[in-house]
């Protein structure tokens, strides 16, 4: 198998996992998906640069993480990739007593600063170590947890859970 | 003073802890309410994380998407004609601006497209070829569509249709259940390109493994999206019957 090959068949077992990142990075669902398709673009189109040794899903996600980054530098809008009251497309719906839910937790997540998104998305979402999020970060992983420590204090903050 | 501060905590809540460090931690837990309370706060968090965003997993994937993922050397993702519109052989739209998302997540979540499994299905048997990104009936999949009748079902044929009306959109659509393994259902509305599938997923097997289909049987996304589509009723026999002598027009 050659290395575009390997790359696209390991794309299609990772795609669900990247649909996943994208949802907590981007939001909402259609952007969301714009991004998973430029990740898809960028992988096939490097997949010369794969290391067989190297674990194809935090090559993927650091490709993810970067093509986000572009695309907020693109808006110019940092801060905020959409409106908060819009963010509740973010979120896959599972009946009215959660919607609510799950509605606040999406426009929380929209209000953290995009350092804060990523840990949030690799670390707690994804399920990466903090040394695995600081690899494809590039920083330190102190720096990886503080951050974490101050997105959850402010999701928690914005959901009232703090009390 | 609390030798625990919030990073150790934390790191203790993501298993990041050593073993040394997470048993210090256990220890100060049993004597400190305080303590409890701030890991019991981040692990609901991450349970409502969790919660949330879990589900994508077992959401259909865009047809768009697994269309970039299919083999380059496979003849079915070349457009059979010339696209309308001039939009070239490039058979996905890059950055399509079409929403995947109705008005309302829980409309969406049921509606969104279901092609999960697309890829090699479509590998596999020949039932579905790409064209400008989008899945369209070909092979038995598209004869079927064609030509067979839901008031005349045949259960040795590898296609049975279920349910024909026109859609709001003014196209006819047809559900339809796919017998031979995998077994999928799914929509069709025809086009002047062939018979485009909105939805396609598993099929959902009936008492004793076999399947039918009756309107009851849909699976839900295929449910979903006809109920979205539906104007009208439901075609009859003898309306099915006219629509086929029209050609689904």
């Amino acid at each position: 198998m050659n290395p575009s090959d390997a790359v696209r068949e390991g794309l299609i077992a990772l795609l669900p996992r990247l649909r996943r990142l994208a949802r907590v990075l981007a939001g909402q669902a259609a952007d969301a998906d714009d991004l998973v398709q430029v990740v898809l673009e960028r992988a096939l189109a490097r997949s010369a640069q794969w290391r067989p040794d190297a674990a194809l899903d935090k090559w993927v996600f650091a490709i993810a993480r970067n093509a986000w980054r572009d695309e907020l530098r693109a808006r110019g809008r940092a801060q905020h990739l959409f409106a908060p009251e819009e963010a509740g497309e973010a979120v896959a719906d599972g009946g009215e007593a959660r919607h609510a839910q799950r509605m606040e937790l999406a426009q929380a997540l929209a209000m953290l600063p995009p350092d804060h998104r990523e840990v949030v998305a690799l670390v707690l979402v994804e399920g990466l170590s903090y040394d695995e999020a600081a690899a494809l970060l590039e920083v330190p992983a102190g720096t990886v947890t503080s951050r974490l420590a101050r997105a959850r204090a402010a999701l928690q903050a914005q959901l009232g859970n703090d009390a | 003073m609390n030798p625990i501060d919030d990073d150790i905590l934390q790191a203790y809540v993501d298993g990041a802890l050593g073993a040394a460090d997470a048993a210090r931690v256990d220890a100060a837990l049993a004597q400190d309410e305080a303590l409890v309370r701030r890991v019991r706060q981040m692990r609901a968090l991450d349970a409502q994380l969790r919660a949330a965003f879990d589900p994508v997993l077992d959401e259909p994937v865009p047809a768009r998407l697994s269309a970039l993922l299919q083999p380059r050397a496979a003849p079915a993702v070349v457009p059979l004609a010339v696209p309308e519109g001039g939009r070239g052989a490039n058979p996905v739209r890059r950055r399509a601006p079409r929403r995947w998302l109705m008005p309302g997540a829980a409309l969406a979540a049921s509606v969104a497209l279901f092609v999960a499994g697309l890829w090699w299905w479509h590998a596999g048997n020949g039932m579905v070829r790409m064209r400008n990104g989008e899945p369209y009936a070909a092979g038995v999949l598209d004869r079927a569509l064609g030509h067979a009748l839901a008031s005349e079902p045949d259960a040795r044929a590898a296609v049975a249709i279920g349910l024909s009306f026109r859609a709001n959109d003014g196209r006819i659509c047809r559900t339809f259940t796919v017998r031979t393994p995998p077994a999928r259902a799914g929509l069709a509305c025809h086009t002047a390109a062939g018979w485009e599938l909105p939805v396609l997923g598993p099929a959902a097997p009936a008492e004793g493994g076999e399947l039918r289909q009756a309107a009851s049987d849909l699976p839900p996304a295929v449910q979903a999206a006809v109920d979205t589509r539906l104007r009208g009723n439901v075609f009859d026999a003898r309306q099915e019957r006219a629509a086929r002598a029209a050609g689904w027009h």
